[in-house]
């Protein structure tokens, strides 16, 4: 009788159980109040123009209205933004990957003279972002007769000390034994990188490509500066323009920026293995 | 090939420079090594001279310029700091860009921690829920804005969901008291989910049997995150605060979209001063002062972090 009563009342049992629902319960409302404004978007892009600020909202539409993407996008030339946006965001993403693994692996795995204070000079850009340097950029860019072109934009965010740093991170736990060994085996120093180096930093490649897109995809202060023409406007530019021109028409605004939405999670659900593996490599962002 | 090979350098030291009349496919193989080394860094280092150094020296230069595009700099020495000093408009951006660096720091931590603490439980489906919230990281910042706009719109959603507790119609945005309390608002709901993934990874890094000895000898969950975590965590959270106050000094695009940098300007940081000054106004010269400024702020931010890489480093 003792006994089974005490078997009955083992209290970290019940007290695992029951906190276990609490604390899922308490995730699922962070987690939901952390999501609502991504559901909103989806859902107001659906929606009739009239119904957006009713006293209540509708999270399922009662009437879907598919019909506001092509509404917006023939509205204005998103399909020339998104693809101007495109060709800036994947030059920048392959100008990150390719330089930063450059510079990564030269400061990761080379001694030469001076080597510590390049490292640091360049942790110092970290002082010089766009925000800070915007009126010189913009008269270097000027200088180069750049305006309004696609190295305009390009051209200043090509390289980042965040993908240089998450690379040199990354190559720096490579044992040096494999660099010397395929040395001795008369390879060149790029065959080396190419084929000892970036094999064992996918997981830091992909956590860069997807950062480095994510970072010139969102880019709006630098394209405003220097982009004066509607043929080279990002699609950031536009949306706002767009916002301006035909007194925010919010459910089509919402369906751009759903469509604006889709090609960030669907690379990094392209990358999310490697995005796990590679997160809190870089010790510096 | 190796004739015509074109890597070059800095000299590297007079030794170096003694042998560079040595063709490069002669040098010593070590040197040769090194100037490889050097030759993967050089691009890099060029383009930080052109984009960023280069670009920082001259904003200084034009700092004591008056400088509109048109004309040539006029040299007018300290005439630019000396009318910002006394400008309210300046005065005042200063004020709001402190409080804005502040207020999201502060929070972008504590929301960061929490969130890092409540997925790392044994609860199924934490991870999911963690994926989850990270999408408010990689959703692009212009929809956020646009987003968030219309949410803290007088007749938008966050009204109507606080109008049940009795809270009455709040002019979020055009209220100078709401303005910056919102604008923090969503940078943090922007950033916090990505430091949980950088809080996280250090949590993970905390060996277990720590927390079950401290189990073993009684000890609270309370007690535990005061004695366990928390001073374990304490670079991490230190390297977050750096982080968090490096990116929320520049932000340019919230302010931008949701409030225009007002009402009045309240809400109207450095960064949104430096582009009307330079690009709406034309004033180059004062624009420039004012980068120099945020420059400074920026300063003090990245050199607590370089001491933090240093430690790491052990320079």
């Amino acid at each position: 009788m003792q006994l089974s009563r005490k078997i009955r009342f083992r209290p970290p049992r019940l007290r695992l159980v029951s906190r276990h629902w609490l604390g899922l319960a308490l995730l699922l409302a962070l987690t939901l109040a952390f999501i609502f404004p991504i559901l909103w978007m989806l859902s107001t892009s659906f929606q009739a123009g009239e119904k957006m600020f009713q006293l209540t909202t509708e999270w399922i539409p009662s009437e879907w209205h598919p019909e506001n993407y092509p509404n917006a996008l023939s509205r204005a030339a998103f399909a020339q933004y998104f693809l101007n946006s495109g060709i800036v965001s994947v030059a920048v993403m392959v100008g990150n990957i390719v330089f930063g693994t450059l510079a990564g692996y030269g400061l990761a795995k080379f001694r030469f003279p001076g080597d510590r204070f390049v490292l640091l000079a360049i942790l110092s850009t970290l002082m010089l972002p766009l925000e800070v340097t915007l009126v010189p950029t913009f008269l270097v860019v000027h200088h180069f007769g750049w305006l309004n072109t696609y190295q305009g934009i390009i051209g200043p965010l090509l390289i980042d000390a965040f993908g240089i740093f998450l690379m040199r991170q990354s190559i720096l736990s490579i044992p040096s034994d494999y660099i010397e060994a395929a040395r001795m085996d008369g390879a060149g120093e790029l065959r080396i990188l190419w084929q000892i180096i970036v094999p064992q930093c996918l997981p830091a490649l992909a956590v860069l490509a997807i950062f480095s897109f994510r970072d010139s995809w969102d880019q709006f202060l630098w394209p405003l500066t220097i982009v004066s023409v509607d043929r080279m406007r990002t699609y950031p530019l536009g949306l706002v323009q767009f916002g301006e021109d035909y007194g925010n028409p919010p459910t089509e605004q919402m369906a751009i920026a759903v469509l604006a939405t889709i090609p960030v999670f669907l690379l990094f659900w392209l990358l999310q293995r490697g995005v796990n593996r590679g997160f809190g490599l870089s010790g510096l962002k | 090939m190796t004739r015509t090979s074109t890597i070059g350098g800095p000299p590297l030291s007079s030794v170096a420079a003694a042998r560079t009349a040595r063709p490069f496919w002669r040098l010593h193989y070590s040197r040769r090594i090194q100037l490889v080394g050097v030759a993967f860094v050089l691009p890099t280092i060029l383009f930080f001279v052109v984009f960023k150094y280069g670009p920082m020296v001259w904003a200084v230069e034009l700092s004591f310029t008056s400088y509109d595009m048109v004309s040539t700099p006029r040299w007018t020495a300290l005439e630019n700091y000396r009318s910002l000093a006394v400008d309210p408009v300046f005065r005042e951006s200063l004020w709001v860009t402190a409080v804005y660096i502040a207020g999201s720091t502060i929070l972008i931590t504590l929301v960061g921690l929490g969130l890092a603490l409540a997925v790392n439980t044994a609860v199924p489906g934490a991870r999911y829920c963690m994926g989850a919230m990270f999408l408010t990281n990689l959703m692009p910042v212009i929809a956020v804005c646009l987003v968030w706009r219309f949410l803290l719109h007088p007749y938008g959603l966050v009204n109507q969901l606080l109008a049940p507790l009795g809270v009455g119609r709040v002019d979020w945005l055009t209220d100078s008291r709401t303005a910056m309390p919102a604008i923090i608002v969503v940078t943090v709901w922007r950033f916090a989910p990505y430091f949980m993934m950088v809080f996280l990874a250090g949590l993970l890094a905390i060996p277990k049997d720590y927390y079950e000895a401290a189990h073993m000898d009684g000890a609270h969950a309370l007690h535990r995150f005061r004695h366990i975590t928390l001073p374990l965590l304490m670079p991490i959270i230190f390297f977050v605060i750096v982080v968090s106050a490096l990116l929320s000094a520049r932000i340019f695009l919230m302010p931008y979209i949701i409030t225009g940098g007002g009402p009045g300007n309240a809400t109207r940081v450095l960064s949104m001063l430096i582009y009307e000054t330079g690009f709406s106004y034309m004033k180059m010269g004062r624009a420039a002062a004012i980068s120099v400024v945020l420059f400074a702020i920026m300063m003090v931010f990245t050199f607590l972090q370089m001491r933090i890489f240093m430690k790491r480093e052990q320079f």
